[in-house]
């Protein structure tokens, strides 16, 4: 914790300073065999030179879990989208990676063109809303910004059907945040939490917020907001019981990796330092 | 007093049904009005598309604004003239905004009223065939919203800018018609 962040805390009068300085624990990916391995990126589409250094720091970070496929969790193209935007925005930052062959699966965000989801680097098929399975977990990507009953049906169905062990959604808007600028989107809450719960999701992730956030389960899931691995809203967050996690004060990704009823992360700033990291065991 | 108080009920009752009934069925039939109109829409979005390379992963990485241009020009061809209340006229526009308004009470409009804040909300000055401007984030739509009102095929969308309910061409990103003030008063 630095100097501004304690003075911020005691000026706030509240346990601010636990929430952003804790140290996150001793930790080291198991790297099992048949392991799922990936990383999350949101709001990352700025192709200013904080997007590039993020996307140099999972190269980096790949020596300590080598994840085969990224999650973008929306606004992974701001402003414009022609192919000069394309390749500023996504394909530059990422090349070291996509020469590895590391797929990227795409939700879409509010700063994204809809019709993002036929760009074949983003592997969407062509849909707004899709599913796909690795090992024994399945990820779910939605689109948070025309949740319609055409797509809740879709939802509600693909995950009764599905019998991976990890259920895991991701999507733009968060339904849980204590980012000051936008706030969680409740109205969305009330209509996809029941459905997780009734079909045992077990993490959720999302963007839209430029800051990190993980959140202590609610009702049995547990929430990531990560926002800022191109933009950044420093000091936005507001501490609160719920938060289990806060980090703004920097871009950031994370990487995951599922071994049978474990799911181990590690949340890595711009600058390669630990923000975050844990063990989520399985529900029963 | 029992007996009497028994037949106002039933009285009061199928008086309520007599009324209610006309209204369903105008209610419904506006619906059925506005969703024919929204067919023969795609109906001319499918001929415009027609035209061109069909839009699939991977044949057009490189130029999905561009194919979005084309679609557009074709389909204003096709509808050159088009105006606000074509396809929202003026009792579809009334219909709409009702189902909204059914949508926002008690708790649900106050959570509604917080998603849209929450969601960048965008105003813009709407026109007929004119495209979303590319650069603004495309407002969510609060999902209670997207329960209450007729569902739609998917080459169109519901979007919210404003006060307004738009009618958008999800392919073309562009405005096919609007319900201006859907919305009600600002809380």
């Amino acid at each position: 914790m630095n100097r501004r962040q304690f003075l911020l805390g005691t000026a706030l009068g509240f346990a601010h300073a636990e929430l952003f300085a804790e140290n996150p624990p001793a930790f080291a990916f198991p790297l099992q065999a048949d392991s799922v391995r990936f990383a999350i990126i949101g709001d990352s589409g700025t192709g200013g030179s904080a997007q590039f250094e993020v996307a140099r720091q999972m190269v980096k970070q790949r020596a300590a879990l080598p994840f085969t496929f990224v999650l973008m969790l929306g606004d992974n193209i701001y402003g414009g989208h022609s192919p000069s935007d394309l390749k500023k925005k996504f394909d530059e930052p990422y090349r070291p990676l996509l020469s590895e062959q590391i797929k990227f699966y795409a939700s879409l965000g509010n700063h994204d063109n809809p019709d993002e989801r036929f760009y074949e680097p983003f592997n969407m098929g062509g849909k707004r809303f899709y599913n796909f399975r690795r090992g024994n977990a399945e990820f779910f990507a939605l689109d948070s910004n025309y949740m319609d009953p055409t797509q809740l049906d879709w939802l509600k169905k693909q995950l009764s059907l599905s019998s991976a062990r990890w259920k895991i959604c991701y999507f733009h808007h968060p339904l849980y945040s204590d980012a000051h600028f936008h706030g969680p989107d409740t109205d969305l809450r009330k209509r996809l939490e029941p459905l997780f719960e009734e079909n045992h999701v077990d993490v959720v992730f999302c963007g839209h917020e430029h800051v990190y956030e993980r959140l202590k389960p609610q009702n049995g899931i547990q929430y990531f907001v990560l926002g800022n691995s191109g933009e950044l809203r420093a000091h936005d967050l507001r501490p609160a019981a719920e938060m289990a996690k806060g980090f703004d004060t920097d871009r950031c990704f994370a990487m995951f990796e599922i071994a049978g009823d474990r799911m181990y992360f590690e949340t890595i700033s711009r600058v390669g330092e630990v923000v975050d990291s844990g063990v989520i065991e399985k529900s029963k | 007093m029992r007996r009497a108080a028994y037949t106002v009920c039933v009285l009061l009752a199928v008086s309520w049904v007599s009324d209610a009934q006309p209204r369903v069925n105008a209610d419904a039939a506006l619906t059925a009005d506005f969703l024919q109109r929204v067919t023969s829409y795609v109906k001319l979005h499918k001929e415009a598309a027609a035209g061109l390379p069909p839009l699939k992963p991977g044949t057009h990485n490189e130029g999905i604004p561009e194919y979005e241009r084309l679609l557009r020009e074709r389909i204003r061809e096709l509808r050159a003239g088009a105006k606000q209340g074509d396809i929202c006229t003026p009792a579809i526009s009334a219909e709409l905004r009702r189902l909204i308004g059914m949508a926002m009470r008690g708790a649900d409009e106050k959570r509604i009223r917080e998603s849209l804040r929450r969601a960048e909300p965008v105003i813009l000055s709407l026109h007929v065939n004119d495209p979303f401007p590319e650069e603004l984030p495309l407002q969510s739509t609060p999902p209670t919203l997207l329960l209450n009102l007729p569902r739609l095929p998917p080459e169109v969308d519901y979007r919210i800018a404003g006060n307004s309910l738009v009618l958008r061409d999800a392919t073309a990103n562009m405005v096919v018609d609007f319900v201006p003030n859907a919305l009600g008063g600002r809380k």
